[in-house]
């Protein structure tokens, strides 16, 4: 309701802004609906604009999250000596030394995603959310071996659920043995995310 | 969400017109014909069953036609339609606001976070609203599906923009997620909504929306 009738400052403050055109968003609106659970980098919108058989690459690099990290750089060079940077970088934005220093060469690489919304926690309280990432990220390391790709995820989302002063407090129980939750992977487990869930229902 | 909200004010907004003006038309129609020159001797009617039955089913109808909406609109809000684009922290602190970023960093230590406090009366320039600006702004961008986790560090506070439609109670040790979409760029302006302390009225909240691309240049300059 305050934005119909904008006090002084909010005037001020837009002048610049309100010029752009609102074309940008929209885009992205509909990527995401068509592909909910992929969660689709829609990080280049100015550049799916400029290159779009970029956009589609994108698309399949997302879907296989396993054979995302094994085919690394090859397939990606395909497309264009320009772009070639830039997709290689995503493909290596788990390890952490690279997409730290190629993210500050290249400035309009930022991909919008984060953690997605999980059914087995529908409600506001999202602490068990946060808490269950974190669990699921180490224990899958320690079950697939450090720096394993498909832990990054996990990582990502962890990082993006849970407020920077937990996770270091969490760091530190983990380092002193006294971390409360339950980090050791089962030995004869199928999959991760699915045994974790039957021991999260059986919380409730 | 905020659309919803609007939306239910108007619905309910038809219902309450409609019986402000038949009460009033009662009311005036009672004063004027049974005025006491024009109708010296009065009635002496206490019961009627007919006109019992009708006061009573008509307000319940009404109600009903006020309920639906309203729980519709409840239930909406706290479902989470699709997956969210960027998920944001609000950490409230005695008596300052901190954000985190974090969907962009690739290791615990190098988040995008910021401290954002009230900017004193005596440093406001011409324009701005006293006990309202800060000097690190929340920025979003308009037309996407954003989560905000909210929690605090130390006592409650709430985080509240009342023209997004938002209010949500930062408990420490505990992540309240509400989901945001901004539907128009701009900025909004909110206020911590929970008694936290002496600083209380002093830890507003300011949230501007940019476009997708502005946002992405900001993320960019904010991090490198």
């Amino acid at each position: 309701m305050a934005t119909e009738t904008p006090t002084l400052s909010e005037r001020y403050e837009l002048k610049g802004k309100e010029e752009k055109t609102d074309v940008v968003s929209n885009p992205v609106e509909v990527k995401e609906e068509e592909t909910p659970v992929t969660a689709v980098s829609e990080e280049a919108v100015e550049k799916a604009e400029e290159a779009p058989p970029l956009a589609a690459e994108e698309k399949t690099e997302d879907t296989p999250s396993a054979a995302e990290e094994s085919t690394e750089a090859p397939t990606t060079d395909e497309s264009s000596s320009e772009d070639a940077p830039a997709a290689a970088e995503e493909t290596n934005e788990g390890t952490e030394e690279n997409s730290g220093e190629e993210a500050a060469e290249e400035k309009k690489e930022i991909k919008l995603e984060t953690a997605p919304a999980d059914y087995r926690f529908p409600t506001t309280n999202q602490t068990r959310h946060c808490f269950t990432r974190y669990i699921e990220y180490h224990r899958c390391v320690a079950a697939k071996g450090e720096g394993a790709s498909e832990c990054d995820k996990f990582a990502k989302y962890y990082r993006s659920l849970c407020p920077s002063e937990w996770v270091e407090r969490w760091n530190e129980q983990r380092a002193n043995g006294t971390f409360p939750g339950p980090l050791d992977p089962c030995p004869g487990q199928r999959s991760l995310s699915s045994d974790y869930l039957t021991e999260a229902v059986a919380l409730y | 969400m905020m659309q919803g909200i609007m939306d239910l004010h108007h619905d309910i907004f038809f219902f309450l017109i409609l019986i402000l003006v038949f009460v009033l038309w009662i009311l005036v129609g009672a004063l004027w014909h049974f005025h006491y020159k024009k109708n010296p001797i009065p009635q002496r009617i206490v019961h009627g069953t007919t006109i019992e039955i009708l006061w009573t089913i008509f307000p319940s109808l009404i109600l009903m036609f006020i309920a639906i909406p309203s729980f519709a609109l409840l239930y909406a809000m706290d479902e989470v339609v699709v997956d969210p684009a960027i998920t944001m922290k609000a950490i409230g602190h005695q008596w300052y606001w901190t954000y985190e970023y974090s969907d962009y960093n690739s290791s615990d230590e190098e988040s995008l976070t910021f401290d954002s406090y009230m900017i004193p009366e005596d440093d406001l320039e011409l324009g701005q609203l006293r006990l309202l600006e800060v000097d690190n702004r929340l920025v979003v961008p308009a037309n996407s599906h954003l989560r905000l986790l909210v929690t605090s560090a130390d006592v409650l506070h709430s985080w509240a923009v009342p023209s997004l439609g938002v209010k949500c109670d930062a408990v420490p040790g505990r992540l309240n997620q509400i989901s945001i979409l901004v539907q128009r760029e701009g900025v909004y302006y909110g206020q911590c909504s929970e008694i936290c302390g002496t600083n209380h009225a002093f830890m507003p909240i300011v949230v501007e929306a940019l476009s997708l691309k502005d946002y992405c240049d900001w993320v960019d300059i904010q991090q490198f």
